[in-house]
């Protein structure tokens, strides 16, 4: 205290020192920078030395053709009308291409409500990193979105055999992986390999692709898919494989571990492509794919760079919307209708209602034996009944606010394979109780609770998972509805790891849950007999020799016509027979931000994450980046 | 001392033993217990593959066999002495050097290691920046309100801590969110993340127009700092609360016009009365230290703002300053909290200690009261603070969950609650094995400091 003038100057002296070490520090860490940007910018210059080294090479081809004029033009002239009668993957892009305002550029901002854990395709499972896959790899056919026929994308053209075995695709012949090097058939069969074999940890699609035999590549660009029996569903199975690069992929036979531990080695012939395709990993907190500057397609994507951000926080995820930060924001009924009316919000956004044909559908299976013994729904009455009391409509009104629709059978409208004939139950209490009446259940001592005939009440547990709200509001609704028919439902909130293992020993009177759905699905696995066994998709016991007959037949016919007839039949049954109430498709319900045009509902939903890419930013809305 | 530290050292492995033990148990006693079914989850997937899956995690991690066989495999693997294993989950010879292996991730398919590694980073980067902050401004708020016990600072300081204390950091998190970096108020910090994506192709250090902006905007900050500084240390008070006052008011008017976009409003006068308020009762503090402190905050900002109006043109932000931005709401809300409870906590202690014999027999001898403080009287009082600080080191490690998931940064606090919900076993153990760690630890570096603070514990 007596030095104080010589305390200062001491302390400035340090820290002058203190403040030049950390500009020092700071400098290195810009120049650190500077070195891993030098590093991308080298990379990018060898692939473009690359690319035109190989574009030399056609040249040199084309001038040799030239020169001696000998062309082939009877191949080109039969390939050219071959396309022709096909429709094309890439239609309504080019359509979107044409519109007068549209433009390249921007980034398209999404969000994610959870942290992804891996890239990597067939490690992944989420729906999150799938959507992040559909930019980057690409199947050999792909739905059209209008008429949900199959149209090719890596294929040009397909055969399939008369017995439905054999499937034939001819590759388009000007495809390369965003590396620059081209795809051929060996690329197709060397997926199929990858996948089957058993160090690769992709057991759920090894169990999908179980079906087909072999996949041979005949040439360069002509594929055989063998099956081992007729299925129906063989053109989704071949056609919806994800194309992985041979030389990219390959390695990883000899290092599996590598391959099944790894977070980001992802590469494909997608519009968009990986900065870096091996060394992702989730702690960025984002995934970022720009445009593959090789791409083959006839039309580019629109976005320079389409990015996901990971914000778990619901309102900091409204927030961000808000301020323009991200392009999209999926919201539940409720908040959507609060939505609609904040300025802030409707402002700078369009919202949409759309469902999306693999949504699926939500229902309450009535488990027809437990611990050996029949239980009250083994009976068709019984249960005819409980779908008469459950009011679908009402419940889709008051706590899913209309978003959504009634679910007749597990097969999608508009699908052929839904009957229109075929509608959702009607709610009727005194046919109900009619039915209850015969089943043998009325009220015998006067409290309003119906008896069996040796005097037990009508009681039963519907189990649901505990963590949804909307479940929760649902089936308290239900316990209302099913009270005044004088059925004690008991509510028994459960969480998901013991309702498996309720599952698995069928240890339940009911429950409620909803299974995936799509354009043609299989149903073999929730309602055929043969799989009540433990473990088996069919819990509740449901035995139908002759549903279990129609399903076998629908499965074995390749011939589309009578597969539908079958499947209608399965569907009237199901409806007939009640072994599930079915209860709802539920809608999604998101808004997009303004700047994004061309937004469609489709067959297949919202066009808003279509691939080829539809969607645009008008140049005078873009945002400079 | 060293037989003591072997000795506490080695009683550490009971106790671990122990608390990973009693984590087992728990976890496998849980409704539903961890089986592969439970691993597979989401309510929707297709039948056929879902079957496959568990088919598959059974293989991988032996998960039907019976839990303590389980346990036994999962202490074989972490010790470094032990059976080494096969490829195929059987084990194989004895091995005094096999190395511990923390296992693989059941969620993320990944090994823990690996995954630790990834979060630490983030974590320890809010820790190393939020605990020194906390305490250094802890520190000087307890000591000056023991200071001036019963004074108008003592007062204001408690209510104003206890009401920090009392408010969860759920609802502030969200609350600066909605506030403060929403478009609907006031725009000035980003919602979450540690950095904008923009910034990654960006310089690391600001980059300006011209070499002459950069002069421009440090003479801006310097002079207009300096002068505030000046004003704060040497200014009479009555000065410095009406300075102080037109500071604020100024400032809650601009944040009242930045809204609305209003000349005048009740929303201005209410934002300038109460901001001018603040300032000038903080202006009107006693301590120097604060109001520097304070002032050099202020002209910070200031100086860049007026640099701005001078026409200095900043091309690039840079990646650095970007990354502080989004640190700035997660270290408010991850500090305050701790804050107050050190503030009181030190101000408790100081007092105690101002009143016992030897502070009254040293003032009695006639030192000043500086001097008591500092030198008697602050170094007994850390002894409680020491104490807390033992549970520090876990504390950087575990991260603040809450913080984490709202400002969506990934660090450990995250990682912990993501593995406890979907049950992932061998995370959730190895956080709690390195916690556990890290706390024992702690204590034993919280029983060192001890000896080194008063030389009348010892060990030997």
């Amino acid at each position: 205290m007596k030095n104080g003038n010589m305390g200062i100057s001491r302390i400035a002296f340090w820290l002058g020192i203190g403040a030049l070490g950390l500009l020092m520090l700071l400098l290195m860490v810009q120049i650190d920078r500077q070195w891993t940007r030098m590093n991308d910018i080298t990379r990018l210059m060898q692939e473009q030395a690359q690319d035109i080294r190989s574009t030399r090479g056609v040249l040199r081809n084309l001038e040799q053709t030239v020169r001696t004029a000998r062309f082939n033009t009877s191949e080109v002239d039969g390939r050219l009308s071959d396309t022709a009668d096909r429709t094309d993957a890439f239609e309504r892009a080019r359509l979107a291409t044409q519109q007068a305002n549209y433009a390249q550029g921007d980034w398209l901002m999404l969000a994610f409500g959870s942290g992804l854990t891996t890239l990597t395709p067939l490690v992944s499972g989420d729906a999150y990193s799938s959507e992040v896959q559909q930019y980057v790899l690409e199947s050999l056919l792909v739905r059209d979105p209008d008429t949900l026929e199959w149209s090719g994308l890596l294929a040009e053209d397909w055969q399939i055999s008369d017995d439905g075995l054999t499937i034939n695709f001819t590759l388009r012949r000007d495809i390369s992986f965003s590396d620059g090097i081209a795809m051929t058939a060996k690329d197709v069969q060397f997926t199929f390999e990858f996948i089957m074999n058993e160090a690769i940890a992709a057991p759920r699609s090894r169990a999908y692709l179980s079906r087909i035999e072999r996949v041979t590549a005949l040439d360069n660009y002509h594929v055989e898919f063998v099956f081992k029996e007729p299925y129906f569903n063989s053109l989704q199975l071949a056609g919806g494989l994800t194309i992985l690069p041979e030389h990219f992929y390959k390695r990883f036979l000899d290092e599996p571990r590598t391959f099944n531990e790894s977070r980001g080695l992802l590469l494909g012939s997608g519009p968009y492509r990986l900065k870096d395709p091996e060394n992702w990993t989730p702690d960025q907190g984002r995934v970022e794919l720009e445009r593959n500057p090789r791409y083959w397609g006839p039309v580019d994507g629109s976005f320079d760079r389409i990015v996901w951000r990971i914000i778990e926080n619901d309102s900091a995820r409204l927030t961000t919307f808000r301020n323009g930060d991200i392009d999209v924001y999926g919201a539940r009924p409720r908040e959507y209708q609060r939505l609609l009316d904040d300025p802030g919000i409707s402002e700078r956004s369009k919202h949409f209602e759309y469902m999306s044909p693999t949504a699926g559908y939500s229902f309450i299976a009535w488990n027809q034996q437990r611990g050996g013994k029949n239980s009250l729904f083994s009976d068709t009455r019984v249960r005819m009944a409980m779908s008469l009391l459950t009011d679908v409509e009402r419940m889709l009104e008051e706590i899913f606010l209309g978003y959504g629709q009634p679910a007749v059978s597990p097969f999608m409208p508009g699908s052929s394979q839904h009957n229109p004939e075929n509608q959702p139950f009607p709610r009727d209490m005194e046919k109900a109780k009619r039915l209850l009446a015969e089943a043998g259940f009325i009220d015998r001592n006067g409290d309003g609770i119906l008896q069996a005939e040796d005097g037990t009440n009508f009681e039963f547990e519907l189990t649901f998972f505990q963590d949804n709200d909307d479940t929760r509001r649902m089936v308290l609704f239900l316990r209302d509805l099913y009270a005044r028919a004088g059925i004690l439902m008991k509510p028994k909130p459960t969480e998901w790891s013991v309702m498996v293992e309720d599952l698995r020993q069928k240890n339940f009177d009911a429950i409620t849950l909803g299974w995936t759905s799509g354009i043609e699905i299989d149903i073999y696995q929730m309602f055929h007999s043969s799989q009540s066994m433990e473990n088996g998709d069919n819990f509740i016991n449901y035995r139908n020799p002759e549903l279990d007959a129609t399903i076998d037949a629908a499965r074995g016919e390749v011939d589309e016509e009578k597969r539908m007839k079958l499947w209608h039949k399965a569907e009237r049954i199901l409806v007939e027979d009640q072994p599930y109430t079915f209860l709802f498709r539920r809608n999604t319900l998101a808004f997009v931000d303004d700047r994004i045009s061309n937004l469609e509902k489709t067959g297949l939903g919202l066009n808003l994450m279509s691939v080829p890419v539809e969607i645009y930013v008008p140049a005078d809305r873009q945002r400079n980046r | 001392m060293l037989n003591y530290l072997i000795r506490r050292t080695l009683l550490m492995i009971p106790t671990l033993l122990g608390i990973t033990l009693v984590v087992f148990v728990v976890m496998a006693a849980a409704p539903g217990g961890i089986t592969a079914q439970s691993l597979v989850d989401g309510m929707e997937l297709e039948p056929e593959s879902r079957r496959a899956l568990e088919e598959y995690y059974n293989k991988l991690y032996g998960l039907d066999q019976p839990a303590p066989v389980q346990y036994l495999r999962w202490l074989n693997n972490i010790s470094p002495i032990g059976f080494e294993r096969e490829p195929d989950g059987t084990l194989g010879t004895f091995s005094l050097w096999k190395g511990a292996d923390l296992g693989t991730s059941f969620r993320y398919g990944r090994p823990v290691m690996d995954l630790l590694a990834e979060r630490l980073p983030i974590t320890l980067l809010l820790n190393l920046i939020s605990i020194p902050l906390i305490y250094a401004i802890a520190i000087s708020i307890g000591v000056q309100a023991a200071r001036q016990r019963g004074g108008r600072f003592d007062v204001a300081s408690n209510i104003f801590l206890l009401g920090l204390w009392s408010v969860p950091s759920m609802l502030a998190g969200v609350l600066f969110i909605g506030f403060f970096a929403s478009e609907q108020y006031w725009r000035w910090f980003p919602t979450g993340g540690l950095m904008q994506r923009e910034t990654v192709d960006q310089t690391f250090l600001p980059l300006f127009a011209s070499g002459s902006d950069l002069l421009i905007a440090v003479a801006c900050v310097v002079t207009v700092t300096v002068l505030l500084i000046a004003a704060a240390t040497s200014a009479p008070k009555i000065a410095r609360q009406c300075g102080g006052f037109t500071i604020g008011a100024l400032l809650g008017y601009a944040m009242a016009w930045d809204l609305g976009g209003q000349w005048l409003g009740g929303l201005h006068v209410l934002l300038a009365a109460s901001l001018g308020l603040l300032t000038s009762l903080l202006a009107g503090m006693q301590h120097p230290g604060f109001r520097i402190a304070l002032a050099g905050a202020v002209g910070l900002g200031g100086g860049l703002t007026l640099s701005r109006y001078l026409g200095v043109e900043v091309m690039q932000g840079g990646y650095l300053l970007d990354r502080l931005w989004h640190l700035i709401l997660p270290i408010i809300a991850l500090s305050y909290g701790g804050l107050a409870f050190l503030a009181k906590l030190t101000r408790s202690s100081l007092l105690e200690n101002l009143a016992a014999d030897y502070a009254r027999t040293a003032r009695a001898k006639g030192v000043d009261e500086e001097t008591v403080l500092w030198r008697h009287v602050f170094r007994n009082s850390l002894l409680p603070l020491i104490t807390v600080s033992a549970t520090l080191l876990p504390s950087l490690l575990a991260g603040s969950v809450i913080v984490e998931s709202i400002f969506s940064i990934d660090g450990m606090g995250k990682l912990a609650v993501e593995a406890v919900q979907t049950r992932d076993r061998e995370l959730v153990l190895s956080v709690t094995l390195i916690s556990g760690l890290l706390t024992l630890f702690g204590y034993l570096l919280a029983d060192i400091a001890y000896a080194i603070v008063d030389p009348r514990v010892s060990y030997d």
